[in-house]
């Protein structure tokens, strides 16, 4: 089997890069920034007692896999989805499709991609690829977070796409089935942007949008109380970083993105104000770095007593104060 | 065409990096330019926690923003890699 003459290219974030990769490939001109935005992608949630967790954790986008169905159901593009209840059917069904000369998105663990070095991978197991082709046993690869395309083992793909676990893959597969030929981009754009003012503004629930910043804001001095030690609770505190800056884009990742969204949106609209906004959403993003290399220098140096984290929360109290008037002012904009 | 980055800001990179991440007992100038700064076999033993330090202090020093973190993971493999990227940045905002 050969490999399929594919276009690779960096991105941001693995779906949103998958599904442009995707698109562009199949002949839509379309950006990673507008796909994140017109997808609502920006997200925050505060998770302080779960069943499901054993700490307090949080999350900075929406959920994995919602940028291809919110992208489709803007854009008008039809997406053939699959998951499989064995390993084989999967694997089968992927060498059929790039038979076809289709590329295909997979979702797998990240750990399992052995091209990239190993103290970067860690178990996600809500990581996109593309597969643009088979030579013997190894597949090819094109993986935003690489620079080329890279091979993989046959066995490291299989074991990637059937993991376990909380949002286990089960196979996952995508890739476009129809591709309007003038996708309304206006419409699209407003949309997302409307959808992304809801989510931060106006979800009832005190644990999402900006409400979930203030409770995380208010609630992480009580972390201590769910930790072990200082070992486990400095862990924790250094986890902060990795889901602002290193998993998956991080917050500060994700602001970034969406400031090139409203770039990219207010020359599309012809909204002079969106490219203000966007600079202001650039700085937003610089807060939220603050916030990350804060919590990584207490928690590498046990700086944990409540006065630290207090100043944290205060920090985070900052970000729920500028972040609320953002997009208040994003949501007026739309009127 | 981008430039060869100079020795001299290869080790401004390394001062900078040495003096962000508080590392006091090894000489600036025996960094490997190529060594990966990240992993088990890297030059200064740095982990996942120091890179939002470095990116910073790019920004801050350089006042260039690292915005896309799968670029980032590509910019701080290095001494040489950082310098090229700055170089790279210089010659985009000259044009």
């Amino acid at each position: 089997m050969s490999t399929i003459d594919y276009k690779h290219k960096m991105a941001a974030h693995c779906e949103s890069g998958a599904v442009t990769s995707l698109l562009n490939n199949a002949g839509l001109e379309i950006t990673e920034p507008l796909v994140f935005g017109i997808s609502s992608g920006i997200f925050f949630g505060y998770f302080h007692k779960m069943r499901s967790f054993t700490f307090p954790t949080f999350i900075v986008r929406n959920r994995p896999g919602s940028i291809r169905s919110n992208l489709s159901k803007r854009l008008g593009i039809k997406f053939y989805t699959e998951q499989f209840r064995t390993p084989d059917e999967g694997m089968r069904r992927l060498d059929e499709l790039l038979e076809k000369n289709i590329p295909v998105a997979v979702q797998v663990d990240f750990f399992y991609m052995d091209y990239l070095p190993e103290w970067e991978r860690v178990h996600i197991n809500v990581h996109f690829i593309v597969v643009v082709g088979k030579s013997g046993s190894k597949y090819i690869i094109s993986d935003s977070y690489f620079p080329n395309l890279v091979e993989l083992e046959s066995t490291s793909l299989r074991k990637a796409r059937f993991v376990g676990g909380n949002m286990s893959p089960k196979g996952f597969l995508f890739y476009p089935e129809f591709i309007p030929k003038e996708p309304d981009f206006k419409k699209a754009i407003l949309k997302g942007a409307k959808k992304t003012c809801f989510n931060m503004l106006k979800i009832p629930m005190p644990f999402i949008g900006i409400k979930g910043i203030r409770m995380f804001a208010k609630k992480i001095p009580e972390w201590p109380s769910f930790a072990r030690d200082i070992e486990h609770l400095s862990h924790e505190i250094m986890k902060i970083n990795i889901l602002l800056e290193d998993q998956g884009t991080g917050g500060a990742g994700f602001r970034f993105m969406y400031s090139s969204f409203l770039q990219q949106g207010s020359i599309i609209l012809n909204k002079p104000d969106w490219g203000e906004l966007s600079k202001e959403m650039m700085e937003i993003g610089d807060g939220w770095r603050e916030i990350s290399l804060f919590a990584s220098r207490i928690g590498k140096n046990r700086e944990l007593g409540p006065e630290r984290l207090k100043e944290l929360g205060t920090m985070l109290y900052g970000r729920a104060e500028v972040e609320e008037r953002f997009f208040r002012r994003l949501k007026n904009s739309l009127n | 065409m981008t430039q060869v980055p100079s020795p001299e800001l290869k080790l401004e990179i390394k001062k900078m990096i040495m003096e962000t991440l508080n590392i006091t007992d090894i000489n600036p100038e025996n960094v490997d330019d190529e060594k990966p700064l990240f992993g088990s076999d890297n030059a200064l033993t740095l982990d996942s926690v120091d890179a939002i330090e470095i990116i910073m202090a790019i920004q801050r020093n350089y006042g260039i923003r690292i915005a896309d973190q799968s670029m980032a993971r590509y910019v701080i493999r290095s001494i040489n890699s950082i310098a090229e990227f700055i170089m790279t940045e210089r010659e985009k905002n000259k044009l």
